[in-house]
């Protein structure tokens, strides 16, 4: 493993400089059941093809940041701040 | 220049190889094969066949035809006994039909056996023995370029000079001492091309890396680039390479022939004995004969006959039944009769060397004219020039005969009958082929044997070199040392501002992470852990006691937001916590799993000061940052772990002590337990935070880390004729231990909620939301499998941390934390255990040096249990 990742403050750096921080997911509703909650909490899509997961800049910038990134080729597609980019 | 070769002084000319020097003193056998222990000679003389390998000061396996000698060098060949020239083991040869392809997989096939001879066996096999070695420096180093070429010969040196003059960033990695490549020791390709070498070294915009090899293409275009001796302080620096684009340039390389004993000593390629005669100016042998087809060993002939090489023939490898000699050649038999002389000049086949481009995701196919595999489809950030791409390159496939002597794999002693067996016992795949035999596993990682080894299989299998196929080729290759992957000696350190005075005080340090905190005090003086600690933690129960407690993690939460913040990570409520008061934190991730504890204390309205555990500083920092992502809310962390120094002050006269350097109120009355003050003690600001981890009246002192170290002097001095002592972690684990108090990761682990750890009492459940809620609130209704509890034993002894828990003989749970306790005159702990048995009075047993011992379970701390201490 050896790709890079273009931090939105620093450009493209190693990611061994990077934390990972797992899929991005969100969260269930405080009213969710346990069962969702577990889910959330222990289970992963570990999808095989384009995910959006937290990575955290440790030894940059260290800010957490999203990035879009292919598991096959860990080709990252884009990366930014969170809030930066409104759906 | 001399060196050392066993007993024996060597002289060595500049510019000498260790290989060279030894071949011109009169050196012939170089090593002993890996399975037969035959004796083998030089053969490729350019660091890709396994011939060479010699214990160079102390360091195994060292290519010794590419390592450049030095004054004072200590050389010894491995795998031999006694000597190279006469090695018992080769007797072994005699035995080969007891040893056939694949004769561990055959042989021992029951365990016992195979632990009858594994003694044995680890005895002879391997290669190479690592002996006391000089210290050796690694270094690591990043690089970055426009373009990397690999490979300083002609193609390489014109790709470089073609992509600085399109202004890019250019690395050319070269693996000789020198520029040129072929030209270098083949006059045929003409002069050096001195013009354009002195263009490389001109232009500002190459940066040359000579004696340097690449051992792999990873993702990201990154390049493991190793340099040899980068400079006298360094044995070797590994390079971390990142460029746009990749250029490979790395040439092609002669490979042997195979035909019965060819392997003897004087059995050399004709790259090897040009490169001795030309770089080195060593003649291998006195009459040669030259095996190769006729234009290329014709050419070959006649460069070495310009050298002073009598040439004896030239034969056509079709022809060759064997070569002659018991341990060096003296002789070739062909059909047509047989030739003296003391050297075989193999003009064999040329492979291009593209592994980086199938590395790179490139495909790599057989093409029949050039009879070699090639690159086809490179990825558009690698390229492959001159050889590398087969140019000039035209094979044609000698014979491969069949013989228990013919050499295919020089590295293990692969034979092609042992081929032939293989692919008949059904190992027709390539693959299966390589592993099954360890044919292109050795050192050589298949350079030497890799063509061959496919010919054979593709004739035993009835199919085309091209449907056979090569085996993937994977970095690292060739092999890079652990001590270059490694890199240099920089473990981080951490010291605290107190650090000096403790080491002044005498002091065994303990590594916690990166930080060294005092273990116990020594005073200097000879003493056992057990009696400093006991000493220690009287002081603190008698009078007072002081520790360094710097490495606790320190966030300054500042903003309007703060309360809400915490409220969310941790399980109990702040945002109602008053100005000038402290509480317990517990934080538990999603699924209500204890992630770190400490205190929060509340300055001012909008400022809260928080205090993790030492070891997960980070990650608490990460983790409370995280959640006001894209939040918008108004909170601002700041790690102050560094900017201040902490001490603890606890002990029934530390309020004595205390009081003598401040003008703070400390009486219980306006200084409760549980709350904080900011205040100046001998002039210095200070955050004291009435807290009691050892179960004792005390303080938590923090201050500016610049004046840590006075006040942690100045405490001392005020508290000496109170009796008060400085006191390390080892006491601090046994009073914390006396109260209950659980430390994160030590008596937790990944899957601990608070109900498990008898924590309810931290979770506020009432709370709107926080982080964990919902599992936890399902935790808290649930009754679990297991509990912590606390355990007195009911005899001498003392548990070790992890020791089992049994009830029945069966196993039921295990100890996380246990020690003597003075205050209850027995061992005392922590344990997990099943549920049922968590309750006041039940005995369990614990397994204490292979005997059980009877325990006594309890929910209550050991020492103090209604905290009447705490609050006086």
């Amino acid at each position: 493993m050896s790709f890079l990742i273009p931090c939105p403050n620093c450009g493209n750096r190693s990611v061994y400089e990077f934390r990972f921080g797992g899929e991005v997911q969100a969260p269930p509703t405080s009213a969710a059941p346990p069962g969702d909650w577990q889910k959330h909490r222990f289970n992963r899509v570990n999808a095989a093809g384009v995910q959006a997961e937290w990575w955290f800049h440790r030894s940059g910038c260290r800010q957490w940041m999203q990035a879009v990134r292919n598991t096959v080729s860990n080709e990252v597609l884009e990366s930014f701040l969170p809030g930066d980019k409104q759906e | 220049m001399k060196f050392r070769f066993h007993d024996k002084t060597i002289e060595a000319q500049p510019g000498d190889t260790v290989a060279a020097a030894l071949y011109r003193s009169g050196q012939r056998i170089f090593s002993r094969s890996f399975k037969y222990h035959r004796p083998r000679g030089l053969l490729c003389v350019s660091g890709k066949c396994p011939n060479c390998l010699m214990n160079v000061d102390g360091i195994p396996n060292v290519r010794t035809c590419i390592t450049p000698v030095h004054e004072g060098l200590r050389v010894k060949a491995q795998n031999a006994y006694p000597s190279l020239e006469t090695d018992f083991l080769s007797v072994t040869q005699r035995f080969d039909w007891l040893m056939p392809v694949g004769w561990y997989y055959k042989t021992f096939t029951r365990p016992a056996m195979w632990h009858a001879v594994e003694p044995a066996i680890r005895k002879v096999a391997g290669l190479g023995e690592i002996l006391p070695s000089g210290p050796r420096e690694y270094e690591h180093a990043w690089m970055h370029a426009d373009t990397v070429v690999i490979g300083g010969g002609w193609a390489g040196m014109q790709a470089a000079l073609a992509a600085a003059e399109r202004g890019e960033q250019v690395v050319l990695i070269d693996d000789q001492v020198a520029l040129g490549g072929q030209a270098c020791y083949r006059k045929r390709m003409g002069p050096r091309p001195d013009a354009i070498i002195a263009r490389i070294r001109a232009a500002a915009n190459i940066r040359l890396l000579q004696n340097s090899y690449c051992f792999g293409l990873y993702e990201g275009n990154l390049l493991g680039v190793l340099q040899r001796a980068p400079h006298p302080g360094a044995s070797e620096r590994l390079i971390h390479l990142r460029a746009q684009q990749t250029v490979v340039a790395s040439g092609a390389y002669e490979t042997p022939i195979v035909f019965p004993n060819n392997d003897l000593v004087g059995v050399m390629l004709s790259t090897g004995v040009l490169r001795l005669l030309h770089l080195h100016r060593v003649q291998a042998g006195k009459r040669a004969v030259v095996v190769g087809k006729s234009l290329q060993a014709g050419e070959v002939a006649e460069e070495l006959r310009d050298g002073g090489i009598e040439i004896v023939a030239i034969v056509d490898p079709d022809t060759i039944l064997k070569a002659t000699g018991s341990s060096t050649v003296n002789g070739i038999q062909t059909r047509t009769g047989h030739f003296s002389c003391d050297l075989v000049v193999i003009c064999g086949p040329r492979i291009p060397d593209n592994g980086f481009v199938a590395q790179a995701g490139g495909r790599i196919e057989w093409s029949e004219p050039q009879g070699a595999f090639l690159p086809t489809l490179p990825p558009s950030n690698v390229s492959a020039v001159g050889d590398a791409t087969g140019e000039a390159v035209a094979n044609t496939i000698a014979p491969l005969p069949t013989s228990k002597r013919a050499f295919v794999c020089l590295c293990s002693d692969v034979t092609s009958a042992d081929l032939c067996d293989a692919v008949a016992e059904g190992f027709n795949h390539i693959e299966t082929l390589k592993r099954y035999t360890t044919a292109t596993m050795g050192p050589c990682q298949g350079r030497m044997c890799q063509l061959s080894a496919i010919g054979v299989c593709a004739r035993e299998t009835g199919r085309s070199i091209g449907e056979t196929g090569m085996t993937t080729s994977r970095p690292p290759n060739p092999g890079v040392s652990l001590g270059a992957l490694a890199g240099p000696k920089h473990h981080p350190l951490r010291r605290t501002p107190m650090h000096y005075a403790h080491q002044d005080l005498g002091v065994v340090w303990l590594d916690m992470g990166d930080w060294q905190r005092p273990r116990y005090y020594t005073d200097h003086l000879a003493a056992s852990e057990e009696e400093r600690v006991l000493l220690e933690y009287r002081a603190v129960r008698e009078a007072a006691g002081l520790i360094d407690v710097s490495t606790l993690g320190k966030l300054d939460v500042r903003g309007a937001d703060s309360g809400k913040l915490l409220d969310k990570v941790y399980t109990h409520r702040f945002s109602d916590l008053p100005p000038g008061r402290v509480r317990y934190a517990l934080m538990c991730d999603e699924g209500g799993i204890i992630l770190d504890d400490g205190t929060v204390s509340r300055i001012s309205e909008n400022r809260y000061f928080v205090t993790t555990t030492s070891g997960n500083l980070d990650f608490v920092q990460q983790w409370l940052e995280w959640q006001i992502c894209a939040t918008g809310w108004d909170v601002h962390i700041t790690n102050v772990t560094a900017g201040y120094g902490a001490m603890n002050l606890a002990g029934p006269k530390s309020r004595d002590t205390l009081r003598k350097l401040t003008e703070c109120d400390l009486s219980s009355g306006s200084f409760p337990y549980m709350a904080c003050r900011e205040a100046k003690i001998k002039g210095i600001p200070a955050i004291l935070l009435r807290i009691g981890f050892v179960g004792e009246t005390g303080w938590e002192i923090h201050c500016p880390a610049e004046s840590a170290e006075g006040l942690w002097r100045a405490i001392l001095g005020a508290g000496h004729e109170f009796g008060v002592r400085p006191f390390g972690v080892a006491t601090q684990r046994l009073l914390r231990l006396e109260k209950r108090h659980v430390i994160v990761g030590v008596d937790t682990d990944a899957l601990t909620n608070p109900y498990e750890a008898d924590m309810a009492w931290a979770v506020k459940l009432d709370k709107k939301e926080f982080i964990g809620k919902t599992l936890l609130a399902h935790a808290a209704k649930d009754r679990s499998r297991e509990r912590l509890v606390g355990f007195v034993l009911q005899s001498p002894g003392v548990p070790e941390d992890g020791a089992a828990v049994v009830v029945d003989g069966q196993p039921a749970g295990r100890v996380t934390s246990a020690r003597y306790s003075p205050a209850q005159l027995a061992a005392v702990g922590l344990a997990w255990v099943k549920t049922s048995l968590a309750q006041d009075g039940v005995f369990i047993d614990l397994r204490v040096n292979g005997e059980l011992l009877k325990a006594k379970v309890t929910m209550k701390p050991f020492y103090d249990p209604e905290g009447v201490r705490l609050r006086q």
